[in-house]
């Protein structure tokens, strides 16, 4: 190897020449070829060339490197911008706070709405792998056309999935129905008296457990389940029952029943962001409901989730499954049980398997879990959008009615020899040092609010400190924020011909005039419409919570965890009865709230149950005090009579159930489901749903559902009566504690998501009418301050207050108007659309437009006023002296 | 004001600048420095100290006569001034004074300094 003629790196020479200053070049260069070529004599030539980068890149140090001249004078011009800026900042400090605020606002509502959307967004990502898990859907003809789509499914399809279809590598069902002792149960460790009352009892499968790869935190994850009474619970309720013990082994007893219930493992909790939220798993193994439950395809109460192989079609399967079941096994149960009118419904129905990470979202799903709608988060999104565009427009409209008091400035720098081009430059720069501070400032506007918003939004958000993108976010948010505000006031103001500047003849800021009042317009349009939605959201909640249901939903106390007294039930209510408070007394865990409760059963016309389809109609074991209890009223026919033996075959239906079965004199007629029931009476139809629902068939039969008592009481002291059933509780019941709500608040609970939308909005329209007239606040003092000389003049002639004030505000006063008769077709059109939720609802009606409207005047006029009023009370000499 | 207390690098590099005479140039000091100590240095590193140690008055420099083996290349060639080397005093005396009163180390070592 010739290492005389090995020379160091070419590229790194011309590197090190490129950065390194002129006059240490020839020593510096020197001193590095000396050490290749020392290098050189005890290394290879590759090392030498390695070890030469290495000197050259160990030279990009600050005393070596060469002063760009350019360089340093675009520094000390972006640091003379900056210098103005913060200047200008600081003496005129309403405007710049009224900027920033303004857009701080913005940001904070920006921010949060946008944690919250990415909250809604993330539900079950952890779930969702590529192979599933997904749920099994179903759509299928509910009645005449219409089509529901429904999660339920018989115990034994999981079964069949696994043996009749080898695209299915796991499947798994749970079972959360109050039906069959799942939701809330009371419960205690075996070794203790006292129960406690829990919820989110679930039945679950082994393999549900497997496929959902939930977190084992102790205990054996291939059997937690597997034995029959055995039980999974969650972490912290491990930590509640057997704090500091292994919780895996011990036993739990559930609502004083002799079975004991083995923990078999202990989960991670669900996460906040899981539509599953369940704390008891109990096996399903071993358990069934009734004989021959766990192999009959006619009764569905399962939901199911299945993994798939790899690489299988979503749909296909789909498909295949529903053919499969249908053939297999549904058709040949109906036909079995002698219904008739199936096929279409068969035939016509559609399975789908629905990826974990879109079931949140997806609220069309009757699966009684909470849902988010996507088109509230697209609304959300939206509106967060619209706020900080109004505090960009803030933004916009002050630096350009400003403008006069920069132009001499403007004229004086181009006089000099600046170009526009440098002059936008200074501007885009002063308006990302103004973003930046409101972003800053609006980053812990929103830190501060955050639990007020988790509040408002019944979130648990948590604010993303450590995330790496939330400097560079705001940094970048800043720019562009800044430089879209910044951008029409850059090129306007840098427009300004010196000449016509310096000789004083820019009109005062009023040329762009008519482009500031468009954005006014822009600005109180936007307001007005989130006033309009704000107050339609609120008329619709009090017309759901003062309509009249059907049933008397005030003072209805309702005793909880009944079940547990057993047969000393009537003696308890026998002794609540004698309580002077109380009115009267039912025992029955169904309630006609959203949430109760529920069962479902078809009915038909005696001995038509071959002939024609059935009612499919609630059935609620209630008791003879129910209807009284409850307020509720009969259109025809008798109560129950505790005394007639014969009632136990009596049966009560309501108005809608008596029109489906087209009875024209229902009582006296008989009906059947498993048995034969005689109609005694017809209940008025009262609401137990949402308001969002048309009022389905139910019926009532005598019988006993022990968990909840209902108590009804006289209206006065309240107090007295809680205290006086708790004393009988507590007698009755010593080891548990006891337990009660109200029937009117639980109602006002099933709408607590419109509730929450009502505040959501409530806050956002207050932000949105905030920070617009933070811009007119600023606008109409500018305004004043231009006018004051005009004013002042008009003033010595004899103009009275009034006129002036009317002369200053007119103009506001005008857009406001316009701004709402913009507002008004589209609030009322987004309504409108809201509105087709409901089935019962309020109407739009023309008050609600003049209240907002004249609201948002208001507001508009007070802001506006301050300055007017200021104006014309001020002593025009102070105005005129100095000319 | 510049900081003029010596710091651990620049003292050796004071000291090497010293020791090498007239061949005190940024490559022969770095050089010297990694046999002296087994510790490896760049030559920037070096170059930047020497900037420095310029800077705060220890040291001075001038360029130097072309050698062929370096391309025809002029060398800057370091010297300690006098404040440098009161500087170098004052930094041993403070540690002197130091290790005396370290009853671990007091007159049981003899660092060779006393020779000075």
């Amino acid at each position: 190897m010739n290492r005389k003629h090995t020379i160091p790196p070419r590229a790194a020479r011309w590197l090190l020449l490129r950065f390194l200053r002129n006059d240490l070049a020839e020593e510096v260069e020197g001193d590095l070829e000396e050490k290749f070529f020392a290098e050189l004599k005890h290394q290879s030539s590759f090392k030498a060339k390695i070890n030469y980068w290495y000197q050259v890149f160990h030279y990009l140090r600050p005393f070596a490197i060469r002063k760009n001249k350019f360089t340093a004078i675009y520094y000390d011009m972006y640091q003379n911008y900056f210098r103005i800026s913060w200047r200008g900042l600081l003496r005129q400090k309403m405007y710049s706070a009224i900027k920033i605020g303004g857009l701080a606002i913005g940001v904070a509502a920006c921010f949060l709405i946008s944690l919250y959307v990415n909250d809604e967004l993330s539900y079950d990502k952890n779930f969702t792998g590529e192979n599933g898990p997904y749920r099994l859907v179903v759509e299928a003809e509910i009645d005449n056309g219409k089509t529901g789509r429904t999660v339920d499914f018989p115990a034994p399809a999981t079964a069949a999935l696994k043996n009749d279809f080898p695209e299915v590598e796991q499947a798994g069902r749970y079972l959360s129905s109050a039906l069959f002792g799942a939701d809330e149960n009371e419960i205690r460790r075996s070794d203790r008296n006292e129960n406690q009352h829990e919820s989110g009892f679930v039945y679950f499968d082994q393999e549900l457990l497997e496929l959902l790869n939930l977190p084992v935190i102790a205990g054996n994850a291939k059997y937690a389940l597997t034995e029959p009474n055995s039980i999974v619970i969650t972490k912290r309720k491990a930590e509640k029952y057997f704090p500091g013990e292994d919780a895996v082994g011990k036993t739990f007893i559930i609502n004083n029943n002799k079975k004991l219930f083995k923990v078999g493992a202990v989960i991670d909790d669900f996460p906040a962001n899981s539509h599953l939220q369940f704390d008891f798993l109990m096996t399903l193994s071993g358990v069934e409901f009734w004989p021959g439950e766990q192999s009959w395809w006619m009764a569905s109460n399962y939901q199911i989730y299945l993994t798939l192989k790899p690489g299988t079609d979503i749909q296909k399967t789909a498909d295949k499954i529903k053919w499969g079941f249908i053939e297999k096994y549904y058709k040949p149960a109906l036909v079995a049980s002698g219904a008739v009118g199936f096929e279409k419904i068969l035939n016509t129905a559609k399975f789908e398997l629905q990826p974990m990470n879109e079931i949140y979202l997806d609220g069309s799903v009757y699966d009684g879990l909470p849902h988010s709608d996507i088109r509230f988060i697209w609304l959300f999104g939206a509106i967060a959008v619209f706020i900080v565009i109004i505090a960009g427009i803030n933004f916009v409209n002050l630096s350009t009615a400003r403008s006069a008091n920069r132009a001499k400035e403007v004229g004086l720098r181009k006089a000099i020899g600046s170009h526009t081009s440098h002059l936008i430059k200074q501007f885009l720069t002063e308006s990302f040092l103004f973003s930046l501070l409101a972003i800053v400032a609006g980053i812990i506007m929103a830190w501060l609010l955050l639990p007020y918003f988790n509040m408002l939004a019944s979130k648990s958000l948590t604010f993303p400190w450590t995330v790496w993108w939330l400097v560079p976010g705001m940094l970048a948010s800043a720019l562009i924020i800044g430089i879209l505000a910044g951008l029409y006031p850059a090129f306007y103001l840098s427009s300004f011909k010196p000449v016509n500047v310096l000789k004083g003849s820019v009109s005062k800021g009023s040329k762009s005039s008519a482009t500031r009042s468009a954005l006014v317009v822009f600005q109180f349009t936007t307001s007005i419409v989130l006033i309009i939605s704000t107050v339609v959201i609120y008329r619709q909640m009090n017309y759901m919570l003062n309509k009249k249901l059907g049933f008397e939903k005030d003072q209805v106390l309702l005793l909880q965890g009944a079940n547990t007294l057993g047969d000393k039930i009537p003696a308890f209510k026998s002794e609540l009865l004698k309580l002077s408070q109380v009115q009267s007394v039912s025992v029955s865990d169904y309630l006609p709230v959203r949430g109760s409760k529920r069962d479902g059963n078809t009915f038909y016309n005696e001995g038509m149950e071959k002939i024609e389809r059935g009612v499919a109609a609630q059935k609620w074991v209630v008791d003879a005090d129910y209807i009284k209890t409850l307020g509720m009223k009969l259109v025809s026919g008798r109560d129950f009579n505790p005394d007639m033996t014969s009632d136990s075959a009596s049966i009560i239906i309501n108005q809608t159930m008596a029109g489906q079965l087209n009875l024209e004199n229902p009582v006296g007629k008989v009906i059947q489901n498993w048995q034969k029931y005689t109609i005694i009476g017809v209940v008025e139809d009262f609401h137990f749903e949402s308001m969002k629902e048309n009022i389905t068939p139910v019926c009532f039969v005598v019988g006993m559902s022990p968990s909840m008592i209902l108590v009804k009481l006289r209206s006065e002291n309240m107090r007295e009566a809680i205290a006086g059933i708790s004393n009988v509780w507590n007698k009755f019941s010593p080891n548990q504690a006891v337990r009660f709500n109200f029937l009117d608040e639980r109602y006002k609970a099933t709408y607590a998501d419109v509730e929450r939308t009502g505040g959501i909005f409530t806050t956002f329209a207050i932000l949105a009418i905030i920070v617009a007239c933070l811009g007119l606040l600023g606008l109409s003092a500018f305004m004043v301050e231009q006018r004051s000389k005009e004013i002042s003049i008009r003033m010595i002639l004899g103009a009275s207050v009034r006129n002036v004030f009317r002369l200053l505000t007119q103009n506001f006063v005008l857009l406001v108007l316009i701004s709402f008769v913009i507002a008004a077709p589209i609030a009322w059109m987004l309504m409108s659309k809201w509105l087709q939720d409901f089935i019962y609802k309020t109407d739009i009606t023309w008050d609600i437009f003049v209240i907002s409207g004249s609201c948002a005047l208001m507001v508009a006029l007070i802001t506006v006023s301050y300055q007017a009023i200021r104006a014309a009370l001020a002593n025009p000499v102070t105005n005129l002296r100095s000319e | 004001m510049i900081e003029t207390r010596l710091g651990e690098f620049e003292e050796v590099i004071l000291l090497l600048t010293g020791i090498l005479g007239e061949e005190a140039y940024s490559f022969k000091i770095a050089e010297e420095f990694e046999s002296q100590t087994k510790r490896s240095v760049s030559i920037g590193a070096v170059h930047s100290t020497l900037n420095r140690l310029e800077e705060k008055g220890f040291l001075t420099s001038k360029v130097g006569n072309a050698t062929a083996e370096r391309g025809g290349r002029r060398k800057r060639i370091y010297t300690i001034t006098a404040y440098g080397k009161r500087a170098l005093e004052s930094a041993r005396d403070l540690r002197m004074s130091l290790y005396n009163q370290f009853p671990a180390f007091a007159g049981k070592v003899d660092f060779g300094f006393g020779g000075l």
